[in-house]
């Protein structure tokens, strides 16, 4: 008698871990059947060498001081290693941080006069000074006019809403890829969350094409 | 106390016992369903173990969390999900414990996807959740209720 409930348990537990995987499997790669083919049409800010064997695409918010230890790790790394890294840049402000979109929003305003990089540079040498101001606008003002922007035209792109539509377009893209926090990096399409395991994934990289 | 009162008490550990099947069945699936690099990333921010270790925990342990919601909730193999349920409980509070003795800078707890808690309080939340399971095993007779594993035993004497 035992033995055939525990029979009967035991068929019932197969049809139930058949039907649970089924479910998170159906849950898991359906919506990417949709959404792949979308991740490419929105542009993004690029540096370093077109054909590099190591292609980061990173989503960044620029408050979040584990992005400002990424950027500098990268930094250093594009230094070193010049022609090997192609690193592409997407918007993910997170809503908690206060400046995360504003930012992104200047940032943005930078790239349209050709200026992302030096402005990204410099809003990561000084997250540390404007991240705790309650109003950072100042802040960005100040880097707006050390890296040579047009003041005028800063303010009339920051009133444009498509810069908005840009950047919800490029957090959308992260919330389609799965990216729930910042830095995410994508390395050659591989996943990597945070900074200390960018740095363990390139490391082996590096490792690999040396 | 009458049959009326013994329903209803039976009616309740049934209710917690679904509870928190559907508590650990959420938490699983959410990691199931993002990335598994995202739970790994959480995983590495409580310093606790080898990144070779992480790496399996980050892929192993939300099914492990999500199938002993199911078990639990189902009410399948009861008294080994119980134990179980009770032991990676135990091993949340060992982990939050430890990230808030050494003062770890941890902003997700890596409970429930999106919804994240202060450590103090998650470490409270699964003291509790710890010791009501321990309730649960101890008044099996009643957490069976409504179950397949009652369902199977009734069939059988049948």
């Amino acid at each position: 008698m035992v033995a055939m409930s525990r029979q009967s348990r035991l068929t019932i537990t197969i049809v139930v871990v058949i039907c649970a995987v089924t479910i998170v499997l159906i849950a898991k790669f359906l919506p990417k059947l949709f959404a792949s083919s979308r991740w490419t049409a929105v542009a993004a800010r690029v540096k370093g060498n077109p054909r590099a064997p190591i292609q980061i695409t990173e989503f960044i918010d620029f408050e979040c001081p584990a992005c400002a230890l990424g950027a500098r790790y990268l930094a250093q790394l594009m230094t070193e290693h010049p022609t090997v890294i192609r690193l592409e840049l997407k918007y993910f402000p997170l809503p908690s941080h206060r400046h995360g979109f504003v930012s992104a929003r200047y940032a943005e305003c930078a790239a349209r006069q050709e200026k992302f990089w030096p402005f990204h540079d410099r809003l990561i040498e000084r997250q540390a000074n404007w991240s705790r101001l309650v109003d950072a606008t100042p802040a960005f003002m100040l880097i707006a006019q050390d890296v040579g922007l047009d003041v005028d035209r800063l303010g009339a792109c920051l009133k444009d809403a498509s810069i908005d539509s840009f950047i919800a377009q490029n957090r959308d893209e992260g919330n389609r890829r799965g990216v729930k926090s910042t830095p995410t990096y994508y390395v050659n399409d591989k996943m990597v969350v945070g900074s200390k395991l960018l740095e363990s994934e390139l490391g082996s990289l590096l490792a690999t094409i040396q | 106390m009458g049959p009326c009162w013994l329903r209803f008490n039976s009616n309740l550990y049934f209710l917690v016992r679904m509870a928190l099947g559907c508590l650990f069945i959420f938490s699983g699936f959410e990691k199931l369903i993002s990335p598994y690099q995202n739970f790994l990333f959480i995983i590495e921010s409580y310093a606790i173990l080898p990144s070779w270790g992480e790496e399996i925990v980050a892929r192993g342990w939300p099914w492990i969390e999500f199938f002993l919601g199911v078990f639990l909730a189902l009410g399948l193999w009861l008294r080994w999900t119980l134990v179980a349920v009770m032991g990676m409980l135990f091993s949340f509070v060992v982990v939050v414990a430890q990230a808030l003795a050494r003062h770890l800078p941890i902003d997700e707890c890596g409970c429930f996807g999106d919804i994240s808690f202060p450590l103090p309080v998650v470490l409270v939340f699964d003291i509790a959740l710890a010791l009501i399971v321990g309730f649960l095993y101890l008044h099996y007779e009643k957490t069976v209720f409504f179950s397949l594993d009652e369902y199977c035993a009734r069939h059988e004497r049948q």
